[in-house]
């Protein structure tokens, strides 16, 4: 069975450290005011019986990627290890992909083109090494995996939850 | 019996809620890679790839103690990016935010490049460039000049958060004659005291590996080191499944992994504790046999906690009274269950009272050094290395002189050595009793910001003949220094060696120095030489510092070196019940008497009643409270406290850096929903807070886990951010700090014994 990269989560070791996305902004140079990796707070019951979780979310690398169906121009692409990458030569910056990814990927920041986590894959070699937002994860609640399409989709749901309850307590 | 069903119900109810909840998510953590962090082979490696220089050293972004090992990469002699350290036992290869964007800090445009010296009015903020050794001759004359006319216990020195470095702070007040060094009654030294003196050291730790059942109170053990073996210690427990109860007034997230919360009142603990020893006591939920032998004064308790039924408490602590009950009663019938104490206690007037309670609790519920209890600290094969601190040269007389003692005379020094309350030294300047300090030097500490009544301090700074502000970046008070010191960040630096447990490391130069400055050993080894103090500071040589510490380890700083990513010493296997010898221990008083005069657990503690203090804890109110000051509640109907850290900020720095800023934005006021609806205010809005004292003008966050009655926020806010636009917010009223909110009339607001602070008010919001 084909298998592909992907980020898994575990919010019952989350510290809400933000660590990772530190990390991401600091091996990559990340401009200011752009966030590739994004840790949420998530609020759920009424005081005193109240719950808080954490989800901390990139690109998800999608099974099935929106963002690649939504491009006018073909500029997203997805790989056959499962990487999604974006071509910013091809880019026109019309921001269809941000309006259909219900993660937040796609960010943009000084020069108008479409940017996003690509799993650090030309720094990293990652047969057998981690991006940095996994390596410094301090309780390794955020972990790299080779995933069944199945696994991976299930990843995806339960991350898309924990988003839209955190859009809901705003 | 009785207990595990109570346990069970516990469970139960989470999971349940969970289930409503919808958060039901398990992650599906599966093909895990064979390189999750970086050993040195594998830094070498990426950085060889990448064109760079991998260097291990150790973290410097929080504190106290700075001990995450680390590979901070360079490219052309620049500071690039940072990883964590695989061999290092502290953080395993993890590491947090403000570890990773310590090339920010180090870069940033705050940062001190040159020597000043005042030259317009103080607090004007007009400074003239001079250099190193001018500086460095500008205060030795001064001081000298002062202790000739003054006495050297007119200087002062203000304690940063425990460093490396306070040792040398120490060194040098020591070799200059005073004892006056500045320690802030708000931090691990108040809970290390009342431990001490009530079962003879700090079972600071909780066996979180074998517990079955651990009570965060007042405590955050992820924010102050999220990389750290506290905050995995924590994380695994909840894997092993150990409940975990967090007792404190908002919801951060480690209490969002327990399984459940006790939303307290700020400023209360002392008074749950005592019901919680109301109901052990009366139920007789105690481990009869060790009462029996190690504890000195249980009668008197049993009788003395009448006064305190949880009743009585739930109406000053906000708990209801059935929770304190239970949580009593879970607590004393679950034999391995640990209370981790935290920081929150040590920021009230009953600061003593509350700690001397949790440690009897502790200690008649059969939870004292015991598997899965508090246990009394492990060791190593180590040798210790030197002391830095000359704690040998300390007398009576010495003592005797203290300015404003932090602990009582009778009980000085303590573990760090003698202390006078850090706000004492401001308050001396303006009292003139008993004797005005004439100087303060602040290595890393900013009064104005970090302490309570800002507004005093100002006037004490605009009083005081001579301060020296020596820190990396610029500060809050640096306006009113005569002469102000930039020193090194520890990444331009190849000292001193760090000690962490089992585990020892020297720190090795990441970058060349940006600028024609040194490190804050380097300034009291220049400054000690200058005063005369020469053979008391290795003839002004930190080589020669570190191989004199190192000697009992028989190597000497070259040698440590070559050994990349330090050493790690055997640990020597904790035996649990070591009651005989640490119920024995000598104090570090002058009289070297043992902290427990009965050789048991000091319950009816007859050191405080002979010195003049209450022998059995007590209740004392926070100086503006809803219980306490019940005619205030109209004008200010809500509590203010405070948070000292978060996890993108340690403390009142590192608001100057862009990546952390960019998280944490604004200073922002918690405050439940309710709250805020009945007030008009949203998410976002710019708000008006309001004590008896002060006002900020702040962001309110709405935040559904915090207790309707209380709002709190970080301390610290005052600096800006110039990457990101952000300009300082004005350091008294109308701006984001805390600390000019809370009263600091010395009948109130502080402990009589520990002098911690109290960081409670009571406060109105409105929209801005």
């Amino acid at each position: 069975m084909s298998t592909q990269y992907g980020f898994s989560f575990s919010k019952d070791k989350c510290t809400q450290c933000f660590g990772c996305e530190v990390a991401c902004k600091n091996w990559r140079d990340g401009e200011l005011g752009v966030r590739w990796r994004r840790v949420y707070k998530i609020w759920a019951g009424r005081y005193p019986d109240v719950k808080l979780a954490s989800a901390s979310v990139s690109c998800m690398h999608c099974t099935d990627p929106v963002c690649v169906k939504a491009c006018p121009v073909q500029a997203i692409q997805k790989r056959e290890d499962g990487i999604v990458v974006g071509d910013s030569n091809k880019c026109i910056g019309c921001k269809a992909c941000e309006k259909e990814c219900p993660f937040g990927a796609p960010q943009f920041g000084a020069t108008g083109k479409m940017q996003k986590c690509d799993m650090c894959m030309n720094e990293v070699d990652l047969a057998k090494e981690s991006p940095p937002c996994v390596e410094t994860c301090p309780t390794k609640a955020l972990q790299l995996a080779k995933l069944e399409t199945k696994e991976k989709q299930v990843i995806e749901r339960e991350i898309q939850k924990l988003i839209d309850a955190t859009l809901r307590t705003g | 019996m009785s207990s595990d069903k109570k346990e069970h119900q516990l469970v139960l109810n989470r999971r349940t809620f969970l289930k409503a909840a919808g958060l039901g998510i398990a992650g599906v953590a599966v093909g895990k890679f064979p390189f999750e962090s970086f050993t040195l082979d594998e830094a070498m490696a990426a950085a060889a790839k990448a064109g760079e220089t991998a260097i291990p050293t150790i973290c410097a972004m929080c504190g106290p103690a700075a001990n995450c090992g680390v590979y901070a990469f360079t490219k052309n002699g620049r500071f690039t990016k940072v990883a964590g350290m695989k061999e290092s036992p502290v953080n395993a290869g993890g590491i947090c935010p403000k570890g990773q964007a310590a090339p920010q800090w180090v870069y940033s445009p705050e940062r001190l490049k040159y020597p000043l010296k005042r030259v317009g009015k103080k607090g004007e903020g007009k400074f003239q460039q001079i250099t190193w050794n001018e500086a460095i001759a500008i205060i030795a004359d001064t001081l000298k000049r002062q202790k000739e006319k003054y006495g050297p216990e007119s200087l002062g020195m203000l304690s940063p958060a425990r460093r490396t470095y306070s040792e040398y702070l120490n060194r040098f007040l020591i070799a200059h004659g005073s004892p006056n060094y500045g320690h802030s009654g708000i931090c691990a030294m108040q809970l290390s005291f009342g431990f001490h003196y009530t079962v003879g050291d700090w079972p600071r730790a909780v066996d979180y590996a074998n517990s079955d059942l651990v009570l965060i109170w007042g405590k955050q053990p992820i924010y102050s080191a999220p990389a750290q073996d506290g905050a995995r210690a924590y994380i695994n427990a909840k894997a092993r499944g150990a409940k975990l109860i967090a007792i404190k007034p908002s919801m951060e997230p480690d209490v969002g992994l327990a399984d459940l919360w006790v939303p307290i009142r700020p400023g209360t603990d002392a008074a749950l504790a005592l019901a919680m020893l109301h109901v052990v006591v009366n139920e007789n939920l105690i481990d009869k046999p060790f009462v029996e032998q190690w504890c000195y004064g249980y009668d008197q308790l049993k009788e003395h906690v009448q006064k305190y039924p949880p009743a009585w408490a739930e109406k000053i602590t906000g708990i209801p009274l059935n929770r304190i009950v239970e949580i009593a009663r879970l607590f004393a019938t679950t034999k391995r269950a640990g209370i981790d104490l935290g920081n929150g206690v040590e920021h009230v007037p009953s600061s003593n009272d509350a700690i001397r309670a949790v440690a009897i609790l502790i200690a008649i519920t059969g939870h004292l050094d015991r598997p899965g209890g508090n246990i009394f600290g492990a060791a190593s094969k180590m040798p210790r290395p030197k002391s830095v601190n000359m704690q040998e040269r300390y007398t009576q007389a010495w003592v005797d002189k203290l300015v404003f003692p932090e602990f009582p005379k009778a009980f000085q020094p303590f573990a760090e050595g003698t202390s006078s309350a850090y706000y004492g030294l401001f308050n001396s300047v303006l009292t003139e009793k008993p004797y005005p300090i004439r100087a303060i030097i602040a290595p890393g500490s900013q009064a104005l910001v970090s302490n309570r009544g800002g507004k005093r301090v100002v006037e004490a700074l605009k009083k005081l003949d001579f301060y020296v502000v020596a820190d990396v970046a610029r500060t809050a008070d640096m306006p009113y220094a005569d002469i102000v010191i930039p020193l090194a960040t520890p990444y331009e630096i190849d000292h001193p060696f760090e000690v962490r447990g089992n585990w020892i490391m020297a720190r090795n130069k990441v970058i060349e120095p940006l600028a024609d400055y040194k490190s804050i050993f380097e300034f009291f080894c220049d400054l000690g030489v200058k005063m005369g103090y020469g053979a008391d500071f290795w003839g002004g040589s930190m080589t020669a510092s570190m191989n004199d510490q190192l000697k009992p380890l028989g190597m000497t700083i070259d040698e440590l070196r070559k050994q990349p990513t330090g050493i790690k010493y055997e640990m020597i296997p904790k035996k649990y019940e070591t009651y005989e010898t640490v119920f024995n221990r000598k104090s570090p008083r002058i009289s070297k008497a043992p902290f427990l005069p009965q050789g048991k657990v000091a319950i009816y503690n007859t050191s405080f009643k002979e010195a003049g203090y209450t022998p059995l804890p007590e209740w004392r109110e926070p100086p503006e409270s809803i219980t306490g000051t019940p005619e205030l509640t109209k004008k200010y109907p809500l509590i203010l406290s405070d948070y000292h850290t978060s996890n993108v900020y340690t403390a009142s720095w590192q608001r100057n850096v862009p990546y952390l800023r960019e998280i944490e934005p604004y200073p922002a006021l918690h405050i439940h929903p309710d709250t805020a609806s009945e007030r008009g205010i949203k998410n976002g809005d710019w708000i008006r807070v309001e004590s008896p004292h002060g006002w900020m003008k702040v962001k309110a966050e709405l935040y559904p886990g915090i207790r309707p009655d209380t709002v709190m926020m970080l301390h610290g806010w005052w600096q800006g951010c110039k990457e990101l636009g952000f300009e300082d917010f004005p350091l008294l009223d109308g701006g984001a700090n805390v600390n000019i909110m809370y009263s600091v009339d010395a009948q109130k607001a502080f402990d009589p014994v520990v002098t911690a602070m109290s960081s409670q008010t009571l406060v109105q919001v409105s929209k801005a």
